[in-house]
């Protein structure tokens, strides 16, 4: 086991500086840095909704949050961007934390319809609140701090982080809770503060990559973290396979090249993808790995998959 | 400002809440009903409201169309908002039930979970909408002149637009008119029956393919007909559809998957919609729509109807 994830580890450095040091063109890099902003926030989701079973339909506030708080950091106190961008996710993590306690207690389609109300709540908060956010004509003049480097690190170290963190005990307390809630308890697991833990989580990482993607746009505006990107973040997570960490990363890969691919008929874009939505979940629902991860695919190394139980 | 006038803000403000209110009642209705029967949230309904506002519009607006070449030119008794209603009306539950046939049946028939609707619901929503977007364009559209009347009444220092009253008075018609169809009506002894248990509704010889095809007709068609109203309130753009979120939180309030409840939480919300508008800022509005979901979940998840369930808390 523990050869096993240090070669896990080991690949995923190697995948990033194979991503650093691959000569590109601009726009070629553009795409790279959107790649890695987008797995970092479904990575995230994929914690909270694939492993831990919570639906979650107002994650792109938590991106917000990241967004706003290094932008505000940067640009007007002149903090240095590294630490701008931690303190982005760890205000993701408080206001998660405060959201948490009350409502982590609903679950199923509850939990989801309250995560809508509160992230358009955060956003229109962010639309208001004109004095510190400029409101909804948005925050301009961010420096382009996200450098490929930059955005490929905080992928590599997130990544490995929650890697190993669904194989850890709390991954399998969490996976526990997800299958079996009451069995889960029942086996002496705290699913409560598990459930927060996997919240709190996959609210750095969305803080995070909201922080980045402002660095990245030079620019941020409330519209752009409203449901429609929630709803993707959660959509990603489902056609990647519910469960599987490495089908998040294939999944967001895939449709943010596709939706990039088609960015000169940006009128069909959102039509093709409103389609392939329905297309996936008619033809495979369960995703594309479905909950197994993309090594056990491989024949000689998937022998002792210990997670193979909604195999139908 | 003395008492008086405060309480005339407060009058009108309480009509424009009940109007707002009847609407909303209208989409949360539709909403609520498909939840009662597949207990799953259909982020599809706010399409189906969109698609009855275009048909109303296109048929208020056109005057010939082109076919292969030839230009016919419509008679203009159709540009009548009875005819233009009417066709929108079943326009938008043949689209409801053209997308539970092709998108919600093959997944209904194939697994029990019903994220997978939940996901291809919100794929239909984007492909709806987008549809608009391309085809007409993403203008805001009004309903032509003179469509309904605009004449206001005044009562002492309140002033009540003639189109409030009439949505007011259509959405009464339409919800008694559906609660005439469930309550004494085989078919809706059906609904009511699979709204308890499709499964079992299904062992008693209801054919719940077609018993699910009616129920979003049903849908489709209420959604339509607070669409139409919608348009005339705001004005119509392939966007409107996102408004059902506001269905959605109403739906909750009341409890979801009860149709009194859908009711009732619809005016409580359009009453606390245009207060906030009225009192306080029109731009709190929607947070105050927001914040009245996460406390209801939290106070109160069943919602004031709403028939327990164990896997809501």
């Amino acid at each position: 086991m523990r050869t096993k994830s240090l070669i896990g580890n080991a690949a995923f450095v190697l995948l990033g500086l194979f991503l650093v040091f691959l000569p590109l063109s601009g726009y070629q890099e553009g795409i790279i840095i959107l790649l890695c902003i987008n797995c970092i926030a479904a990575m995230g989701v994929s914690l909270l909704t694939g492993f831990t079973g919570i639906f979650t339909l107002g994650h792109a506030a938590y991106m917000a949050l990241g967004a706003y708080t290094t932008a505000i950091l940067t640009v007007r106190l002149g903090v240095h961007w590294v630490p701008a961008i931690v303190a982005g996710g760890v205000v993701a993590v408080l206001v998660a934390w405060l959201i948490g306690i009350p409502t982590l207690r609903l679950t199923g389609d509850y939990y989801a319809i309250a995560s809508i109300g509160l992230g358009e709540a955060i956003r229109l908060i962010l639309e208001n609140w004109q004095s510190v956010t400029r409101g909804a004509r948005g925050f301009p003049g961010i420096d382009s701090y996200t450098t490929r480097e930059a955005a490929v690190a905080f992928f590599v170290i997130l990544g490995i982080l929650l890697f190993n963190l669904i194989n850890s005990r709390l991954g399998r307390e969490l996976k526990a809770s997800r299958d079996d809630r009451v069995a889960a308890s029942l086996m002496g697991f705290h699913t409560p503060r598990s459930r927060m833990k996997a919240l709190l989580i996959s609210a750095f990482c969305c803080g995070i990559s909201g922080a980045l993607l402002g660095g990245y746009m030079n620019f941020i505006q409330p519209s752009m973290f409203d449901m429609m990107k929630s709803t993707e973040l959660t959509a990603v997570v489902v056609f990647g396979g519910l469960g599987s960490m490495s089908g998040t990363i294939l999944g967001s890969a895939i449709i943010t090249l596709v939706m990039e691919y088609f960015r000169d008929i940006s009128q069909y874009r959102m039509l093709i993808y409103g389609a392939l939505l329905v297309v996936i979940m008619v033809v495979r629902p369960e995703g594309l790995l479905g909950n197994r991860e993309i090594w056990t695919f491989i024949p000689g190394l998937s022998g002792k998959s210990n997670d193979r139980r909604r195999d139908k | 400002m003395d008492i008086g006038v405060h309480f005339s803000t407060l009058l009108q403000q309480i009509i424009n809440g009940l109007s707002l209110g009847s609407v909303y009642a209208l989409i949360a209705v539709g909403y609520s009903l498909v939840y009662s029967i597949l207990s799953f949230s259909n982020f599809a309904h706010g399409g189906f409201l969109v698609v009855g506002g275009y048909i109303c519009y296109g048929l208020l607006t056109m005057e010939s169309i082109v076919v292969g070449g030839a230009v016919l030119n419509i008679p203009s008794f159709v540009n009548n908002i009875w005819i233009a209603s009417l066709f929108a009306l079943l326009g938008a539950g043949f689209v409801a039930v053209i997308t539970e046939r092709l998108a919600y049946k093959p997944i209904r028939e194939r697994t029990s979970t019903t994220l997978y609707l939940l996901i291809a619901s919100m794929g239909v929503s984007i492909v709806i909408e987008n549809i608009f977007v391309i085809v007409v364009g993403g203008r805001f559209r009004a309903l032509p002149q003179g469509t309904f009347p605009t004449t206001p009444f005044t009562f002492g220092n309140v002033t009540v637009n003639a189109s409030d009253v009439l949505s007011l008075v259509f959405a009464v018609v339409f919800l008694g008119g559906l609660q005439f169809f469930l309550k004494k009506t085989r078919w809706g002894l059906a609904i009511r029956a699979a709204a308890c248990d499709l499964r079992t509704a299904g062992l008693m010889g209801v054919n719940t393919s077609f018993l699910i095809g009616i129920v979003f007709f049903v849908a489709g068609l209420l959604a339509a007909v607070g669409g139409i109203f919608l348009s005339a309130r705001y004005t119509l753009y392939p966007q409107l559809g996102g408004i059902t979120t506001k269905a959605f939180v109403a739906a909750v309030i009341g409890g979801l998957g009860s149709l009194p409840g859908a009711v009732v939480g619809s005016l409580i919300l359009g009453l606390a919609e245009m207060l906030t508008a009225g009192f306080i800022s029109s731009q709190m509005r929607d947070l105050v729509v927001f914040s009245m979901l996460v406390i209801v979940l939290l106070v109160k998840p069943d919602g004031f109807f709403g028939k327990h369930i164990s896997d809501k808390i």
